[in-house]
């Protein structure tokens, strides 16, 4: 969930490998856009971890860990 | 001493490219436990040869031009080497000993025109410049020759302002150049020569005209061990600096000199030479706020044996000086730095960004007790251990053993870990490693029982190879493979190098 809703599909399409311009808009969405400011989701529990300036704070809680 | 196993070394690119250089004789300064790392640095980046170690420096051949020296990560600094013999015999006589000592530095003229021609040419000048400089030097000596009263009257002048830079230390072994200090020291010299020596120009000549003509120089001597108990160092290179304003007639100049001489005096050798650049090597331009010494962050990453695609971790990174070094040399590999802390983070992420090395190196903020990261995901581990230069609470020491296990989990099975210790932490590993797996932790708070793996903390010897009975039992899976004593300037620490291997019994 970048912000970039129309560009990339929920899900790969069968024979995305050949589709050019979807792995175009892939790789800079994993290699190129760096998030400053946003958060990460854990896909088991949901908990966010927030990123700020570039770097995502990872620490746990005192309960959490 | 033993040359480190392990990490390929810088290679040597471009082989033909360099072939222009022509061979010189060179020696680089090292901190005290670096020297093996320097020795093999200059074999693999500039295919040196007759390299020879000792306390403090490496010889070596190379034919290599300036840019290809620069780029050495283990010295302090790099010289021109002019001469080297064996150590001056020390008599009660100082008479004759300094007359010996001149003698070592006195030559003639045309010695010092060819040298700076050998400079330059290291440092790609050519063509005029080169040429007015030859006229410069030359001509004062003439002219020193032909006037005769107002000549002594200013040489009078000159001896007495021959400033020198002095580090004199009367002990057994030479001490690492702190390039802050020797600077403020000559700072301070100037000021206090300059209020009261004041140049009388009794020959009536412009004085402006006879600064841009004077080829200049400065003295920086340093004598230790026997010698040093009869001469100090100040004396020598005063000795030296008026010598050599009678013979050449040059100026000698604290600030900015045409030309420095090094000599280093002490019981293995007599060293006379030129260096090559102004700053020493450790000054990385690439670093914006320093951390742990950027020449012992390179060693350590040079013993990660990091190879292309590897994952690398550094999970107290601090400013990152470790990841930058390992970054830097090794570019074809993902570096990950961690730290609690959010000003050592955003001091990390400054120098990041200064290097260039945005896409590297990725900053995390996570506990190294608790690390975000799959298990058995990174190639090395590569971390200056923070704590322990002095245990104020039982917990910092009962710290270690966590965090070795947590660094454990994360490494793939041959993965590399290199740490920075403290001598108490050091000193405690010592008996972590010594004891079976299972009950590690109770048994490492007393142990203070074998000493550590016995390193000469005088000199350069270090290595202890993976053979040493001492350390042939491993903490889990962690196989001690090293440790290298290194200085820090004012203290000592250890390199300790382990490897992962397969849990017993698979």
């Amino acid at each position: 969930k970048l912000g970039h809703p129309s560009e990339l599909p929920p899900e790969p399409t069968p024979g995305y490998e050949a589709d050019e311009e979807f792995l175009r808009r892939l790789h800079h969405v994993l290699l190129e856009v760096e998030v400053l400011e946003g958060s990460l989701q854990c896909p088991d529990s949901g908990r966010r971890f927030p990123i700020s300036r570039g770097v995502p704070n990872l620490l746990l809680t005192e309960d959490e860990a | 001493p033993p040359i480190p196993r392990g990490a390929p070394p810088p290679s040597r690119p471009h082989l033909a490219k360099m072939s222009s250089a022509e061979p010189g004789r060179f020696f680089c300064t090292a901190g005290r436990g670096l020297e093996p790392f320097l020795a093999r640095e200059v074999r693999a980046r500039l295919g040196a040869t007759e390299v020879d170690c000792v306390s403090g420096k490496v010889f070596f051949r190379a034919a290599a031009g300036s840019g290809e020296l620069r780029q050495l990560r283990s010295g302090e600094r790099l010289f021109l080497l002019l001469k080297k013999h064996s150590p001056l015999p020390v008599s009660g006589n100082r008479g004759k000993m300094l007359h010996e000592i001149k003698s070592l530095v006195i030559e003639d003229p045309k010695y010092w025109l060819d040298i700076i021609s050998v400079w330059r040419k290291l440092h790609g000048h050519e063509g005029k410049m080169d040429d007015g400089s030859r006229e410069n030097a030359l001509a004062l000596k003439r002219k020193s020759e032909d006037e005769t009263n107002t000549a002594s009257k200013r040489q009078k002048m000159e001896q007495v302002r021959a400033i020198v830079s002095e580090e004199c230390q009367v002990g057994a072994g030479e001490t690492c150049e702190a390039p802050d200090r020797m600077s403020r020291q000559e700072e301070c010299w100037t000021e206090s020569r300059t209020s009261s020596e004041l140049p009388s120009r009794g020959s009536g000549e412009d004085p402006a005209a006879n600064e841009e003509l004077s080829f200049s120089f400065r003295v920086s001597c340093r004598c230790s061990g026997a010698i040093a108990r009869i001469l100090t160092s100040q004396e020598v290179g005063r000795a030296i600096g008026t010598a050599l304003v009678k013979q050449c007639g040059w100026r000698a100049d604290l600030r900015d000199p045409d030309l420095e001489i090094f000599v280093h005096l002490n019981d293995i050798h007599s060293v006379v030479g030129i260096p090559l650049f102004r700053l020493p090597l450790a000054n990385r331009e690439y670093i914006r706020t320093a951390g742990l010494r950027s020449t012992v962050a390179w060693a350590m990453a040079s013993l990660a044996e990091i190879r292309a695609g590897a994952l690398v971790l550094d999970p107290m990174c601090g400013l990152g000086t470790i990841l930058l070094e390992a970054a830097k040399e090794w570019p074809e590999a993902c570096y990950w730095g961690a730290d609690i802390s959010d000003s050592q983070l955003e001091g990390a992420d400054g120098n990041i960004r200064t290097a260039g090395l945005v896409d590297k190196i990725e900053l995390l903020k996570a506990s190294v007790k608790t690390l975000p990261l799959p298990s058995e995901s990174f190639d090395s581990i590569i971390s200056d251990i923070p704590f322990g230069k002095k245990f104020k609470t039982t917990s910092d020491a009962q710290l270690l053993p966590d965090l070795l296990q947590e660094m454990e989990r994360v490494l793939h099975v041959g993965g590399t870990l290199v740490l920075l210790l403290s001598q108490e932490l050091h000193r405690r590993v010592g008996g972590l490693t010594r004891c079976a797996g299972g009950g590690c932790a109770e048994a490492s708070a007393d142990s203070d029982s074998g000493a550590a793996p016995s390193v000469d903390g005088n000199s350069s010897s270090l290595a202890q190879g993976g053979g040493e009975p001492v350390l042939s039992r491993y903490f889990g899976s962690l196989l001690p493979e090293g440790v290298y004593a290194v200085s820090l300037g004012k203290t000592d620490a250890f390199i300790h190098k382990y490897r992962k291997v397969s849990p017993a019994g698979s």
